[in-house]
């Protein structure tokens, strides 16, 4: 009886919960206005002050929809085509010795309040962070500015402390940059770092419309008077996306499933199982970067073996080459990306401009390339591991792997390092090891061990590219353990707590071939001793007289001369030469997009915009996308 | 005094030492983590950005001190104290300057809601299917309701989530698979919101009731087992007492007492939040801002949730050792 009663009691929860099908999935507002994109889970979701602390690199829509800059860069561009002149009316224009700053800004633009944006807003920005230490960009500012003036509404001059032939990329976006803070608002408050800034003006085309308290959505709505932003002047129609939703659609699993029933327009990465499910059962609803496998979007970093130079013997060039010749890198796409990898044998992730201006005028360098191992010249390079990966995965993908090497090279990299064992052993001997057995013994006796430190399931494909190649160098007698340090791994890199890493130290703008964006902080005046903390990028702590001098050479040289392409191709024969860290494959982001309600998603063949949701230059994705005419009526 | 005052007072006094040392200890642990909040908090505004190193420098420095990181370890175990007996923990250092009470404040009433309900019907379920399967041992019905709940008792939760997450998510979608409530909608007493928050927090609600229920069902049939066989029981069943009467007066009851402490216990330890289930279906409580503090280096907050939920179970206890007397009278020391 008691148990019927249950099973009865059961059914009629069941009937209760039926309805969900039906309700809408979001309240009050049509779906096919609305664009849903993965967000965060906001543990304070009633904060938006974007310039406080961490507050600039916030991933709920704030900084991609509402705030504003002088330029962007679209990482996915190349030449011209990828700068844009957003607040600024025209480029940088810098005075000869790089002292002086001017900007000059559009005209009618205005805050989503009503307010004019005018100089001022620039002035108050820079003077209010350097009056406040721990504000965002307080301390570029504080670093940089000796003074900051508005001769007029339309023109801000930026006195430096010291000369700076990059100082304007603090307020280029790449991923985000110094935005701009409304002096209206701001000027009344008493302390800026306090102030929740809620509801936020916006300087951008969407607005603030709802957020969920508990953190898990932010809704964000077209401006009526859209047009006065920056974005709004470029377009000739007013953007089909009405409403923006950044929406914490739960664990990797919950993502995908979300997506095939239409609940996710975007996701920002998911792992290859994930992506490859989606493509299998989505079909034609789904959009990707690549129209086929390896469906992946490249970001502009660079997951690379890192060596801690300032342990031993990963300060001597011949043992990091020999490591990086025990490796068989198809094993390791195989292994970490399922092939869905883009390899990188150059020191830059080959994605963007790097393409034209390093990976293909620098192919037949690296194809002449030879490394000296004590007993013989080699050419360690192999051109053709981009076929060698269609091959692999050609029986899993069919047609969808082409046959044109060139198509080949986008999907797949350009090329990498032979596994070269022999070699690899005759470095090791130069460098005075000898084996025992089959274990390699350091020249004071002591066996060859590595700890591979990987971050862990936070990035999948990394942590099973780590584990590959610890198999790899193990089976060749350098006994390798991984070791996953999960939430302190950044802290660990900075404090050069590790031997070998899984990361990435290399970041550029992907839309510019100026490497300064991480290559400045390489300068061996930034280099800490052991222990002490490293400035974000060289977690290698690589230093060469070399290096010093491409650095100081690009100091002097402006942002859009030739020779910074020069000096690029300077480091990244330096890096091969050296190999200060080993690259492997620029960072795939699976991205998938769903097409039931919104299309004209960037792709590899029209890279107009970046297509991660974090990133804001999402900005001109979204008011580029259009409506689905057969999407289903709301 | 008489004998149930110095019970009270005993009791009262390792109530106190309990709080005493569990929070100490977490302080003691949170501040071992390697996990550093001004770097996390670099790491955030430098990760993506071209920032030059000078510029790091000063940001790392201005950061230690708005976080107020300076002190010996005495001084910040010292000021921690104080703020506890304010029932304030200070800033998030992840969310700064918002004070922890106001994140924990947040969170704490979908964690309540949720796990209040959860553990309330997994202890009734549990106990009455346990205690029936106990006294009633030859039921068919009840031997297939115990070998499922048996079979589901090691099950971890995070895998009967993610069944039910494929189950009502994906192959019949009926059910919200993520958040709290509907997007877009205000929380109210309307039938619309508290209709969203029932059917978000259906599926979260399921995993820990599915989870759980086999604990309380085999601890209850095996109290149930030993207390048939008592001599009152098998006098009782001699006398011709009815076997609802038995098993409901003297049966059930004794064995509940056990019971009754373990949902204490349970009731308690709501404070912390259900990790993993909150995880999972991104239900915004406290177990998923425990885990967000501990990845962000958080130390104030970690101990904010930790203290709260220390303090929670301690007086759980607390309440349950005062309320024992009443319900056994063997426990009223003279």
């Amino acid at each position: 009886m008691m148990f019927k009663t249950l099973v009865a009691a059961a059914l009629g929860l069941a009937m209760t919960v039926l309805p969900a099908a039906a309700q809408d999935f979001i309240a009050g507002i049509p779906r096919n206005e609305a664009l849903i994109i993965q967000g965060p889970a906001a543990q304070n979701a009633e904060w938006f002050n974007l310039w406080a602390p961490g507050g600039g690199a916030s991933n709920n829509g704030l900084q991609q929809l509402t705030a504003d800059t002088f330029w962007f860069i679209n990482p996915e561009g190349t030449g011209d085509s990828a700068w844009t002149n957003a607040l600024a009316a025209d480029r940088p224009q810098y005075n000869e010795d790089f002292t002086q700053m001017t900007v000059k800004l559009k005209e009618g633009i205005y805050w989503s309040d009503g307010v004019e944006f005018t100089a001022d807003d620039v002035v108050f920005t820079v003077e209010t962070q350097i009056a406040n230490p721990g504000m965002g960009w307080s301390a570029p500012f504080t670093v940089n500015v000796e003074s900051v003036e508005a001769p007029d509404p339309r023109t801000v001059v930026f006195n430096l402390n010291a000369p700076n032939s990059r100082f304007h990329t603090l307020f280029t976006v790449r991923w985000n940059a110094a935005w701009i803070m409304p002096k209206h608002v701001f000027e009344g408050v008493e302390d800026p770092l306090a102030f929740n800034n809620n509801p936020p003006v916006s300087l951008s085309a969407y607005v603030l419309h709802s957020y969920d308290t508990a953190g898990n959505w932010v809704i964000w709505k077209l401006r009526d008077d859209w047009e006065r932003t920056s974005i709004g002047q470029e377009l000739e129609e007013a953007p089909q996306v009405k409403y923006v939703v950044y929406r914490n659609a739960g664990n990797p699993d919950a993502r995908v499933i979300e997506q095939m029933n239409h609940n996710l327009d975007v996701i920002n990465d998911i792992a290859p199982e994930g992506m490859f499910t989606i493509a299998r059962q989505a079909g034609a609803n789904s959009a990707y970067w690549f129209d086929g496998f390896p469906f992946a979007h490249p970001d502009p970093t660079l997951p690379s073996v890192l060596f801690n130079h300032q342990v031993e013997p990963f300060e001597n060039r011949d043992v990091r080459w020999a490591l990086a010749l025990l490796i068989d890198i198809r094993a390791v796409a195989m292994g970490s990306y399922r092939g869905a990898a883009n390899l990188a044998a150059l020191s830059t992730p080959p994605t963007g401009t790097a393409i034209v201006d390093y990976y293909e005028p620098m192919q037949q360098w690296l194809t002449d390339f030879e490394l000296d191992t004590g007993s013989r010249s080699i050419r360690p390079y192999d051109p053709t591991t981009a076929d060698q990966i269609a091959a692999l995965v050609r029986p899993q993908w069919g047609d969808d792997i082409p046959d044109d090497p060139d198509l080949l090279k986008r999907m797949f990299g350009f090329g990498w390092w032979k596994q070269d064992i022999q070699a690899a052993t005759e470095l090791l001997q130069k460098a005075g090891f000898t084996k025992q057995g089959n274990q390699w013994m350091k020249p004071d006796g002591t066996p060859f061990t590595i700890r591979l430190m990987v971050e862990g399931d936070n990035i999948p494909t990394l942590a099973r590219a780590g584990t590959i190649i610890a198999q790899q160098w193990s089976m060749e007698g350098i006994q390798t353990t991984v070791d996953v340090a999960g939430p302190t791994n950044g802290q660990r890199l900075g404090a050069g707590d590790f031997e070998a890493a899984i990361y990435w130290t290399v970041e550029t703008w992907g839309g510019h071939p100026d490497l300064s964006f991480f290559l400045e902080s390489y300068h061996s005046d930034f280099i800490k001793p052991l222990g002490e903390v490293q400035p974000p990028r060289n977690l290698q702590r690589w230093q060469d007289e070399r290096l010093d001098a491409i650095i100081e050479t690009n100091r002097t040289v402006a942002f859009d001369d030739p020779k910074v392409a020069e000096l690029g191709i300077e480091y990244l024969q330096l890096a091969v030469e050296e190999m200060p860290f080993i690259p492997l494959m620029a960072y795939n982001k699976f991205a998938p997009f769903d097409t039931t309600y919104w299309t004209g998603y960037p792709s590899a063949a029209n890279p107009y915009a970046a297509s991660g949701p974090f990133w804001s230059n999402l900005r001109y994705m979204i008011v580029a996308l259009e409506a689905n005419p057969n999407a289903p009526q709301s | 005094m008489d004998g149930f005052a110095k019970y009270l007072v005993r009791r009262f006094f390792q109530f106190i030492l309990v709080v005493f040392l569990g929070v100490s200890l977490t302080f003691l642990i949170t501040n071992l983590s390697p996990v550093d909040p001004v770097e996390q908090t670099v790491s955030l505004m430098t990760n993506f950005g071209a920032t030059d190193p000078r510029s790091v420098e000063l940001m790392r420095e201005a950061l230690a001190e708005l976080y107020g990181l300076q002190g010996s370890f005495l001084d910040q175990y010292l000021s921690f104290w104080g703020r506890v007996v304010r029932g304030d923990f200070g800033p998030s250092l992840s969310s700064f300057p918002t004070p922890v009470m106001s994140l924990i404040m947040g969170a704490l009433p979908w964690t309540i809601g949720l796990l209040t309900l959860a553990v309330v019907i997994t202890w009734i379920l549990g106990n009455l299917l346990g205690a029936l399967a106990g006294y009633f041992r030859s039921n068919l019905m009840l031997k297939l309701a115990g070998a499922t709940v048996m079979a589901l008792h090691p099950v971890p939760a995070y895998i009967l989530g993610l069944v039910l997450l494929l189950i009502f998510g994906y192959a019949w979608p009926v059910l919200p698979i993520s958040g709290g409530a509907q997007m877009n909608l205000q929380p109210s007493l309307t039938f619309d919101y508290i209709r969203s928050l029932i059917l978000h927090g259906t599926l979260p609600a399921m995993t820990l009731v599915l989870a759980g229920i086999g604990g309380w069902f085999i601890s209850m049939r095996s109290l149930v087992s030993n207390i048939v066989t008592d001599d009152h029981v098998v006098y009782a069943e001699l006398g011709g007492v009815s076997s609802s009467k038995i098993f409901s007066q003297y049966v059930a009851r004794n064995a509940l007492l056990p019971q009754v402490t373990g949902l204490a216990l349970s009731l308690g330890s709501v404070f912390g939040g259900a990790v993993i289930t909150e995880f999972l279906f991104n239900y915004p409580g406290m177990g998923r801002l425990l885990v967000q503090g501990i990845y962000r280096g958080d130390y104030s907050l970690v101990l904010g949730v930790t203290t709260m939920s220390i303090i929670a179970v301690a007086i759980a206890v607390f309440v349950i050792d005062l309320i024992y007397p009443l319900i056994d009278p063997r426990v009223r020391l003279g």
